[in-house]
């Protein structure tokens, strides 16, 4: 569709952050590392507390800092810069190492290449953090940062792309999705000297064995282009800058930035959720459409793990299928609620949407118009929960830290919570403004779709987000609780 | 390369200075027998109490003791609670506290008795919400 005569939509302002001072930094060859380091050491105090503090989750650095400081932090960081957790990623230090030792490496594997993989370890992440109860345990914590660590490095030494980020890591994968929402999206600054540019450095690399120099006719002038063996690796996820209209796997690392030779690549300030908008920013495809709508469920049935009802349904799992394996059951709990039902319900309202409508469009594309729709709600639904377990003891990092350097900690000191009204408006506020948002856009894409039809053809995809909404709601208005399994207590 | 040398001499640096000072460790109370109730029992989210005996190790009640009350729970994220309790009556301390959330709690008390020797101990509480 996109000829290369045919004029590019504006996908952001011209308002480029890295030809600001000192974030400008963040483009030099070392740039990343002023935001990676402090998260390594992060890491390592992690895993150093988490193997050989007190094992009391409340009073350890490697649980309370990832599972109440951390989460809170990401998603409010998402919705007001971008995804910088993943431009700061410390689990891509020891792969930049693994890197270099396999520059010819193999491709991962073809059937390999979707959101598939992603979407399976999201699942087993939230059954694994359910049944081990990671946040209540600082070893068992420690132990996934190491694990992360040996993964990331693993598939970084034996595949060429950056293959655990675009396809496997499950933090990454949130990030990519919520990222959607961000105001900011790398992008280009004139598509004339992109279209000029011959060795298009920004996917390919600058790197070469031997030292090679070139000549690029761009407009302006002629352009000496060097590569060589201190030259950068083009984009790890394998997004070509001059296309880029969505933050889908962008981990914001800037490498298409620093390999560009003509200096085209900047990171521009954008409308929030801008790509949501647009028909054209997502890829049509299965994987990513069920990705994004079942990412919203599996943050309801998160939250729901920690509500009364919850326990209550596992007796009744108990009761009448007579399971008796914790993994087995929340593995139920999730499998259902957060991915079965969510396909099973995005299939139907797609069918649905397509027989009122009356429109030709094949169920693929159907569901992925509106796929987008789910990221503000499920966004929502995240950020009210997350947001309630920072707001609710958010300075306890002090004396976790104050003891983690052997001093008495100060807890009377820093034990205030926020205001339990403040919170309650905070996650109201997440939820309604993410459902009116979702609404809208699916609204638009509606009305896009159909023009005439739009109202039935919105009707059984707005019910979907009002039921989940709803659901929402339900469940953040009971009360919180934090126990341990049911069948080990 | 040189690079990642910096890198790991910093990782060093850290973890060097993330070994942990010496914690204090308490002189022992010799054969104080520590029970601990709750009030209500079972326990519910909001106020309560916790009923303290404590026992020499003749089975005599063990009274001007300063108890020091700290609950957290299981999971991370909560301000722990703390309370403390002075004299005690018949070996019998009350100590006033508060269930902040339904779910596991970990009550650890301190004891200090009036010789100055101290003891701790954990107790197990579950927590229902505040309707049931
Ligand atoms: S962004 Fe830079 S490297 Fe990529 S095609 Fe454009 S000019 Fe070439
Ligand atoms: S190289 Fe790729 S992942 Fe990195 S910032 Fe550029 S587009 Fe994003
Ligand atoms: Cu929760």
């Amino acid at each position: 569709m996109t000829g290369p005569h045919k004029e590019r939509a504006v996908t952001h302002t011209r308002l480029d952050v890295l030809r600001l001072p000192l974030i400008g930094l963040l483009r030099r060859r070392w740039g990343r590392l002023a935001l990676q380091i402090p998260l390594l050491a992060a890491a390592v105090l992690l895993v150093i507390d988490g193997f050989t503090g007190p094992q009391m989750a409340a009073r350890n650095l490697a649980t309370v800092a990832p599972w109440v400081h951390f989460r809170g932090f990401v998603v409010l960081v998402l919705l007001l810069a971008g995804n910088l957790f993943c431009m700061g990623c410390p689990f891509t230090l020891p792969r930049t190492l693994a890197k270099r030792l396999s520059i010819r490496g193999r491709r991962f594997p073809r059937r390999l290449r979707n959101k598939w993989v992603a979407i399976a370890s999201l699942f087993l992440l939230f059954v694994t953090y359910e049944a081990l109860d990671l946040w209540a345990s600082p070893a068992l914590t420690a132990w996934l940062i190491v694990a992360y660590f040996a993964a990331s490095f693993v598939l970084e030494a034996v595949f060429t792309e950056s293959a655990f980020c675009k396809y496997v890591c499950p933090l990454g994968t949130f990030n990519f999705v919520y990222s959607t929402i961000s105001p900011t999206q790398i992008g280009i600054h004139d598509p004339e000297v992109c279209r000029a540019c011959v060795g298009k450095e920004c996917i390919n690399g600058s790197y070469s064995p031997t030292p090679l120099v070139r000549l690029d006719d761009i407009p302006g002038g002629q352009c000496e282009v060097r590569h060589g063996p201190e030259g950068t690796p083009g984009c790890g996820t394998l997004l070509f800058a001059p296309q880029i209209e969505s933050n889908l796997d962008c981990t914001m690392c800037l490498d298409c930035a620093r390999a560009c030779p003509h200096n085209n690549v900047g990171l521009f300030v954008r409308q929030p959720g801008r790509e949501l908008l647009r028909p054209e920013a997502w890829p049509k495809r299965w994987d990513v459409s069920l990705l994004a709508i079942s990412l919203a469920a599996l943050g309801l049935v998160n939250a729901f793990g920690m509500v009364p009802p919850v326990y209550e349904l596992q007796r009744a799992l108990i009761k009448t299928l007579g399971i008796q394996s914790e993994w087995l059951m929340i593995g139920l709990i999730f499998g259902v609620g957060g991915l079965l039902l969510p396909f099973a319900l995005a299939l139907l309202a797609g069918a649905l949407s397509r027989a009122l409508a009356r429109k030709k469009l094949s169920l693929r594309h159907t569901v992925a118009a509106f796929a987008p729709a789910f990221v503000p709600l499920g966004f929502g639904i995240w950020f009210a929960h997350y947001g309630f377990h920072f707001l609710i003891a958010p300075l306890t990092i002090i004396p976790v830290i104050q003891e983690f350097l052997g001093q008495p900690g100060d807890w009377a000191a820093f034990s205030s919570t926020a205001d339990a009204v403040l919170i309650g408006l905070v996650q109201g506020a997440g939820l309604v403004l993410g459902f009116l948002w979702s609404l809208a856009l699916a609204n638009r894409t509606a009305a896009r779709l159909y023009r005439r039809d739009a109202v039935p053809g919105l009707l059984p995809w707005a019910l979907l987000l009002l039921a989940l909404a709803f659901a929402a709601g339900y469940v953040f208005s009971l009360p919180m609780e934090m126990r341990g399994s049911l069948l080990m207590g | 390369m040189s690079f990642f040398r910096l890198i790991a001499v910093g990782l060093l640096l850290l973890a060097a200075a993330g070994c942990r000072g010496q914690a204090i460790t308490p002189t022992p109370a010799e054969k104080l027998s520590i029970e601990m109730a709750v009030e209500p029992d079972p326990a519910r989210v909001g106020e309560a109490a916790l009923i303290v005996t404590l026992t020499g190790a003749n089975g005599q009640p063990v009274d001007g003791a300063k108890i020091g009350a700290r609950g957290d729970m299981s999971h991370a994220g909560m301000a722990p609670v703390l309370a403390e309790a002075e004299g005690g009556q018949d070996g019998r301390y009350r100590i006033p506290f508060e269930w902040t959330m339904s779910g596991d709690w970990f009550v650890e008390l301190t004891i200090t008795l009036p010789d100055g020797s101290t003891m701790t101990q954990r107790f197990d509480v579950s927590v229902s919400g505040a309707g049931s």
